[in-house]
């Protein structure tokens, strides 16, 4: 760990084996809000009075409110204390847009949890009443600049329950990660039109346009293209197979483009949303790097994902 | 989920803190200002109606305005702003304000706060012990209000926040106790405040009207000190005589001015005590010494009705030697005396008549009509306070039939009178009884605090003898502060110095109901009177006498430190996790690879991990397999018994991988 002067003295809950967080007491920071204060204050200036006066039900209050400071204090800790917390998934998002992280806050506890905030740093939040012995989904969301891997920011769990004289929190230290593709560029740009090149496969590559045969139903089959009329002949599940809806294919290529680093990956980007919106058969040229022409999620997935870490793994 | 930050107070809470601060003003509404309470009221309906209509609230101008308008109001009515009063009335109409410009989360503690204080103010003009109830509903209230308000979402109905609230209140209960009973009580005021004080010199002074002795009584200043030469005499021998008061109009008491001095000295002098008093400057030029002085210091004089006058005043400390008989009997008939003694003044009413008329009609002498007169004051709902009532024209009449609610001057004034009525000679004595008695240095403090009225009435054959009817409400007041089984026995004694009738008291006792009377002294004795005399009293009997000063202030916060510390203790514990004993073990297994350089990453399962290490490191194959098929069959599967646990942990305890390459 390189973590230098005051970072070291932090106190952060990290996760255990299991990937859970547990806040543990040492864990925990607790200080007077500006409410405790101003109520101290008060109880101070009750007890001046009473002392004047000599007035031993003023005593019994002033006790009593101060007794109430200190339990209040003891309740806003252990409203933190034993708290579990467990990350979820984070999707993929592009530069600029939020980065969403699920954590789910769980009470392993027989006692309600109420009044707490998650943030970033200072900025707020998410706000929740845990019930006993129940988990609830927390979304935390801060907005990115750069593309590349955005690193889940310290988490602030802060509690003020149940007065607000005492304000107790933890830092969450949870390492995730939510990937960040580049900003699309602008629509359709017509000086970086993409090429088309010819397909070698012809018109027996796997397409939507020509009927081409049937072959034995695999499950993950479009429904649309089963062979329903066989279906209703009794027969067993056939799929209808097509072929080469279009002989040209794509080719999404840096060497293509213009423009400084991240203005080509912003049109590459565009490029492969496009392709993926017409449903086109597309594939990925960068320096070093080449991703075959083919469609689906996972391969846009995989073609954002070379254009997110462009240059940041060297 | 939502955003937290500015959210509009819902109506609920609204007209909860609305009626709060109606309820913790309440109690001061009687007393303040008719146009102080009448503000707050206003202000509190205004405000109720614009919960439903929004649009009535005021702007700005119009907010500064009733702003100018209320502190105008307060300081017409109180125009110095100076004492209690005035202090209150700004509370109150403030508090009023405020919630006319309740908007944020912000105002709701800023309410809350101005609602604790005004509960708080409530101590100054009153200590019955319904007002503290009252006080702690209340408070429970704003305590609900605040829990509610910093929960994320709001809560369905009140019951949950009067909960937490009270939970809350009833943790702070041991708290509250050990700073109340630890806390280092202080002999004298931190500084002045307020009009009552504002007279350089405190003390009883020349004349007594009903009121002016509880707010004397109010002041814990000394009055004097007295060494005693041997032991300190018991609480109820220690009345210090000082004023004696025999002319009155009704109103007010005035002492007779004479020249002649007692030429009788007193008879039977049973026991002589001697001592020494260091007296601090006074109004009168009284000098007090214990009933009856037998030796008088020099420069001063013991006039014919017994008051012992100084030839200067006292505006200095100063110190005299005195002696008194107790147990003494004065046979003196001065028939001037005795004729000033009957004088009537013109406010007796009727109904003062026929309640006397109706004690000699049953009483068969002048000592069984005192008795009676006792009795009366005993059964009928009389209330011992520091706080009375004010009294209207006829102060005597209102007392003895509307308010009943006096402190000893009341008590002493109107039995005065009604002895009169029957023809018993009575003048009303004041001075002080009591006092408290200095652990360290074996003297007595007696303090302004300690100010007492009482009467003396002359009985035929019996002579002069004093008579308290305050003892009768309030024994607490006169007996032995230190020892509760007295109590019973000495309800009524120290009133008389020698009764006839003792089977007619002891029905007397047991009609007042000794339960109800126990209950009064003691929260006479362990709230209103906790004194630093009780305290140290209290500590050495739990054997923490050596806590004084600044020790005790370290005790007390030891103390509140421990009961602090117990609760942190117990909330930890209730918050730590069940240790699953399977879960612990395979814990252990997995650190133990962690030791070789096999880090379980957090999303490896157990197989993914085991497959992973044995893939590693094919020597510990069988153990590694061993182990993760337990664990999972045991957490996951239906393969859990007692033995497979304890077969998990002893393989565990037993694997000690080696590292590579060793």
């Amino acid at each position: 760990m390189n973590l230098s002067g005051l970072k070291r003295f932090l106190r952060r809950a990290t996760p255990d084996q299991d990937g859970r967080t547990r806040i543990l007491a040492r864990r925990i920071y607790i200080l007077p809000t500006g409410y405790g204060l101003v109520f101290g204050a008060l109880v101070l200036l009750m007890l001046i009075g009473s002392i004047n006066y000599a007035i031993n039900l003023g005593f019994l209050l002033c006790f009593l409110l101060a007794g109430l400071g200190l339990v209040t204090m003891i309740h806003t800790w252990r409203n933190l204390l034993g708290l579990e917390i467990q990350l979820g998934r984070a999707v993929p998002v592009f530069a600029g847009d939020q980065a969403c992280f699920e954590l789910q806050a769980i009470n392993p506890h027989s006692r309600e949890r109420p009044g707490l905030a998650f943030g970033f740093q200072k900025e707020c939040c998410a706000v929740l009443d845990l019930p006993p012995r129940e988990t609830l989904q927390v979304r935390l969301c801060s907005p990115t600049r750069v593309r590349g891997w955005f690193a889940l920011p310290r988490i602030t769990l802060i509690t003020r329950y149940p007065l607000g004289l005492f304000k107790a929190w933890v830092y969450l230290e949870l390492s995730a990660s939510c990937l960040v593709y580049p900003t699309p560029g602008k629509k359709n740009p017509p000086a970086d039109a993409p090429d088309y090149t010819s397909s070698q496969k012809g018109d027996r590559g796997v397409g939507v346009d020509d009927f081409v045969g049937l072959r034995h139903y695999r499950p993950g089959d479009s429904p649309k293209h089963v062979n329903w009329k066989a279906v209703a002949r009794e027969q067993a599940l056939q799929t209808k197979m097509f072929g080469g809806d279009r002989s040209e294919q794509r080719w999404l290529d840096w060497h293509r483009l213009q423009g400084s680093t991240e203005h080509r990956l912003s049109q590459l980007c565009r490029g492969v949303l496009d392709a993926c919106e017409e449903q086109e058969e597309f594939g990925l040229r960068l320096p070093d790097f080449e991703l075959c022409p083919d469609r689906g999620q996972r391969h846009r997935h995989a073609c954002l994902e070379a254009l997110a870490l462009f240059g940041t793994e060297s | 989920m939502k955003q937290i930050p500015p959210s509009p107070l819902s109506r609920h809470r609204q007209l909860a803190l609305i009626i709060l601060f109606f309820l913790a003003s309440l109690p001061h509404i009687h007393h303040l200002a008719g146009l102080i309470s009448g503000f707050v009221l206003v202000m509190v309906v205004y405000r109720l109606f614009a919960i439903s209509w929004p649009r009535l609230l005021p702007g700005k101008l119009l907010l500064i305005l009733l702003t100018l308008t209320a502190l105008a109001n307060v300081i017409l009515q109180y125009p110095l702003l100076i004492g209690r009063t005035a202090g209150v009335a700004l509370l109150c109409s403030m508090g009023a304000l405020k919630l006319l410009e309740m908007k944020s989360q912000r105002d709701v503690y800023v309410l809350s706060f101005i609602g604790y204080f005004t509960l708080g103010s409530h101590f100054l003009f009153q200590d019955q012990a319904w007002l503290v109830l009252y006080v702690i509903l209340v408070v429970t209230g704003f305590t609900a209000v605040l829990a509610a308000n910093s929960r994320a979402n709001p809560i369905n109905g009140l019951l949950p926040s009067i909960k937490t609230a009270l939970v809350l209140l009833i943790q702070a209960a041991p708290i509250m106790l050990v700073l109340f009973i630890l806390f280092p009580r202080f002999t004298s005021p931190l500084w002045n405040l307020g009009p009552e004080s504002d007279q350089a010199v405190t003390g009883i002074s020349g004349s007594i009207t009903p009121g002016n002795l509880s707010q004397l009584s109010r002041s814990s200043a000394v009055a004097f000190r007295a060494e005693f030469d041997d032991e300190i005499p018991p609480p109820e021998q220690r009345y210090w005589r000082g004023p004696v008061f025999t002319n009155t109009d009704g109103v007010s008491w005035l002492p007779v001015e004479s020249e002649n001095n007692l030429r009788v000295a007193p008879a039977s002098g049973a026991r002589t005590l001697d001592y020494s008093v260091t007296m601090e400057p006074s109004p009168g030029r009284w000098l007090y010494a214990l009933e009856f002085p037998s030796h008088i210091p020099g420069n001063a004089r013991l006039q014919a009705d017994f008051q012992l006058i100084r030839s200067t005043p006292i505006s200095r400390r100063i110190r005299y030697r005195a002696s008194s008989v107790v147990d003494y009997r004065i046979n003196t008939s001065d028939p001037d005396q005795l004729q000033l003694a009957l004088a009537l003044p013109s406010t007796i009413t009727p109904r003062m008549r026929d309640l006397v008329k109706d004690w000699k009609g049953r009483a068969q002498s002048s000592a069984e009509l005192v008795l009676t007169a006792l009795d009366y004051f005993r059964q009928q709902p009389f209330y011992y306070t520091l706080y009375p009532p004010e009294l209207g024209e006829n102060a005597a009449d209102a007392f003895l039939f509307e308010t009943r609610q006096g402190f000893c001057e009341h008590y002493a004034t109107s039995f005065t009178l009604l002895m009169r009525i029957a023809g018993i000679p009575a003048r009303v004595v004041a001075g002080y009884q009591g006092g408290e008695v200095n652990p360290m240095g074996n003297y007595l403090i007696v303090r302004q605090s300690d100010a007492h009225a009482w009467s003396e009435i002359w009985l035929e054959g019996e002579g002069w003898m004093r008579i308290d009817p305050t003892a009768a409400v309030a024994p607490e007041r006169v007996e032995n502060p230190l020892d509760l089984n007295q109590i019973s026995q000495l309800v009524g004694s120290p009133v008389l110095y020698q009764h006839s009738d003792n089977s007619f008291i002891g029905r007397t006792i047991k009609k007042l109901g000794l339960s109800l009377d126990a209950l009064h002294t003691a929260w006479y004795r362990w709230i209103l009177g906790y004194s630093r005399e009780r305290q140290s009293h209290l500590l050495s009997m739990l054997g923490l006498g050596f806590l004084q000063g600044t020790k005790l202030a370290l005790g007390m916060v030891v103390c509140g430190g421990m009961v602090v510390l117990v609760m942190v203790l117990l909330a930890a514990r209730e918050s730590s996790r069940p240790k699953n004993p399977v879960v612990a073990s395979y814990h252990r297994f997995c650190k133990r690879l962690k030791l070789v350089g096999l880090d379980r990453q957090p999303h490896e399962g157990p197989n993914n991990f085991a497959q992973r290490v044995i893939n590693q490191r094919p020597d510990l194959s069988s153990k590694v397999t061993a182990i993760t098929q337990l664990y999972v069959g045991i957490r996951y599967g239906q393969l859990d018994s007692r033995e497979r646990r304890r077969h998990l942990k002893r393989l565990v305890k037993a694997f000690h991988p080696a590292k590579k390459g060793t």
